[in-house]
């Protein structure tokens, strides 16, 4: 059973399209685990489905009728794109829409040593918007102490953790925002992996970690140098 | 923009939408193009006034993703408008990212899409058309003020903060408002 999951605000913007794209990556990765909040956005799309059918708009029949006969073109040029569904094995814990990012599994990826413990791989950014990262924390690690300079959603992949406030376990949503201090700890039993979405850097507070934060603004987009 | 009075439960478009799907009807394409096309570009010009180049093109997209994707879809798991609603929104959103607003890696085709559910079941549909009338009787009976919201985030794109700024409204209004319309058309989850 889940405990964290993103507001029905989040839900009904996830729904109507109205999410920045990283953060609705989020949401169907907590969507890919989370039944009820799956049920949920299915009513949502439908209230959208029945505004969407109530209004139409039309110009003059000999422009529909050009639009028609370009759709009528175009297909007959293109071949049925028949589509099998992916191969689940090898891609445990990995949800349906993070899987082109991790095509090699969570080993394949490039990450980045933080600390003897925490590592970090970029999945992918958006311009000028947020990274899109993987944490992956050794069992029974503490993260260094930071802070949010934005908003950040987790989301568990894999593994647990805990914090001040509470534990958090695989497909738990949690949205932090630049309030948020907080010190998380890994369980014992087994690493966790997470996905992160950070509007902006975090910012570590310890004495020692502060010197990681120059590598943190680096790999986020919101750093010109790095290109996006 | 016009407000049609007929809707959907138009069996004549299921019955097209399974001939696409199974007899590769082209067809049944043209008489979902002539039912679905003018509703894909009051869509798009509802978060785009004025941009008819844009319409005209998601319009085209979309049709032409209704053929390649017509074997995925299931009507369990959701009903014509509803699938094809995704499908719009998705395109909407795609033909945004590839045009700057919100350039990115991220493909929103591919996530975005309706989840396979593995629950899906006969009795689900007969479920979903039930659903489906009360969501469109209560949006009918809804105040003017909850409709408003309601069309600012699901038919021009708006978040709920993008709403409060267009409207002039507090965000914790457009909030309240939009859970309040929620709640009448009883969409919202027990948890």
């Amino acid at each position: 059973m889940l405990s964290c999951h993103p507001t029905l605000d989040t839900l009904t913007d996830y729904s109507a399209g109205a999410l920045p794209l990283a953060h609705a990556l989020a949401v169907s990765v907590h969507l890919d685990q989370c039944t009820q909040c799956r049920e949920q956005v299915r009513r949502l799309n439908m209230v959208g489905a029945e505004l969407f059918a109530t209004h139409s708009e039309t110009t003059s029949q000999e422009h529909m009728a050009k639009l028609k006969d370009n759709v009528m073109a175009a297909i007959a040029n293109s071949q049925a794109q028949a589509e099998s569904p992916e191969e689940r094995e090898g891609f445990m814990h990995i949800p349906q829409s993070l899987r082109r990012f991790i095509p090699k599994g969570f080993n394949g990826l490039n990450w980045i040593h933080l600390t003897p413990s925490f590592k970090l791989a970029t999945l992918c950014n958006e311009m000028g918007g947020a990274q899109i990262a993987l944490s992956r924390v050794k069992p029974g690690a503490r993260l260094p102490s930071h802070r949010h300079t934005g908003n950040e959603i987790t989301v568990v992949l894999k593994g647990a953790f805990s914090d001040e406030d509470g534990l958090y376990r695989e497909g738990d949503f949690i949205c932090r925002d630049h309030h948020d201090k907080h010190q998380p700890r890994v369980t014992k039993d087994a690493e966790c992996i997470c996905l992160i979405v950070l509007d902006s850097p975090i910012e570590f507070t310890g004495c020692l970690t502060r010197l990681l934060n120059p590598i943190m603004r680096h790999f986020h987009p919101s750093n010109a140098l790095n290109g996006g | 923009m016009n407000t049609v009075s007929e809707t959907t439960t138009d069996t004549s478009l299921l019955d097209a939408m399974t001939k696409v799907a199974n007899a590769r009807d082209t067809r049944a394409l043209t008489h979902l193009f002539d039912h679905y096309a003018p509703r894909i570009r009051a869509f798009c010009l509802a978060a785009q006034p004025g941009a008819n180049l844009m319409a005209d093109d998601i319009a085209q997209e979309v049709m032409i993703r209704i053929w390649n994707k017509a074997h995925l879809y299931n009507p369990a798991t959701a009903s014509l408008n509803t699938w094809i609603f995704t499908i719009a929104r998705n395109a909407r959103i795609d033909y945004m990212r590839k045009n700057g607003r919100y350039q990115s890696d991220i493909d929103p085709e591919e996530f975005w899409s309706e989840m396979a559910d593995e629950n899906a079941d006969p009795f689900r549909e007969a479920q979903q058309q039930r659903d489906e009338e009360r969501i469109r009787e209560g949006l009918r009976q809804l105040p003017n003020e909850q409709q408003q919201v309601l069309s600012k985030v699901y038919l021009e794109g708006k978040s709920h903060s993008e709403a409060s700024e267009e409207l002039g409204l507090p965000l914790g209004t457009v909030k309240s408002r939009i859970r309040l319309a929620l709640s009448k058309l009883s969409v919202i989850i027990k948890r």
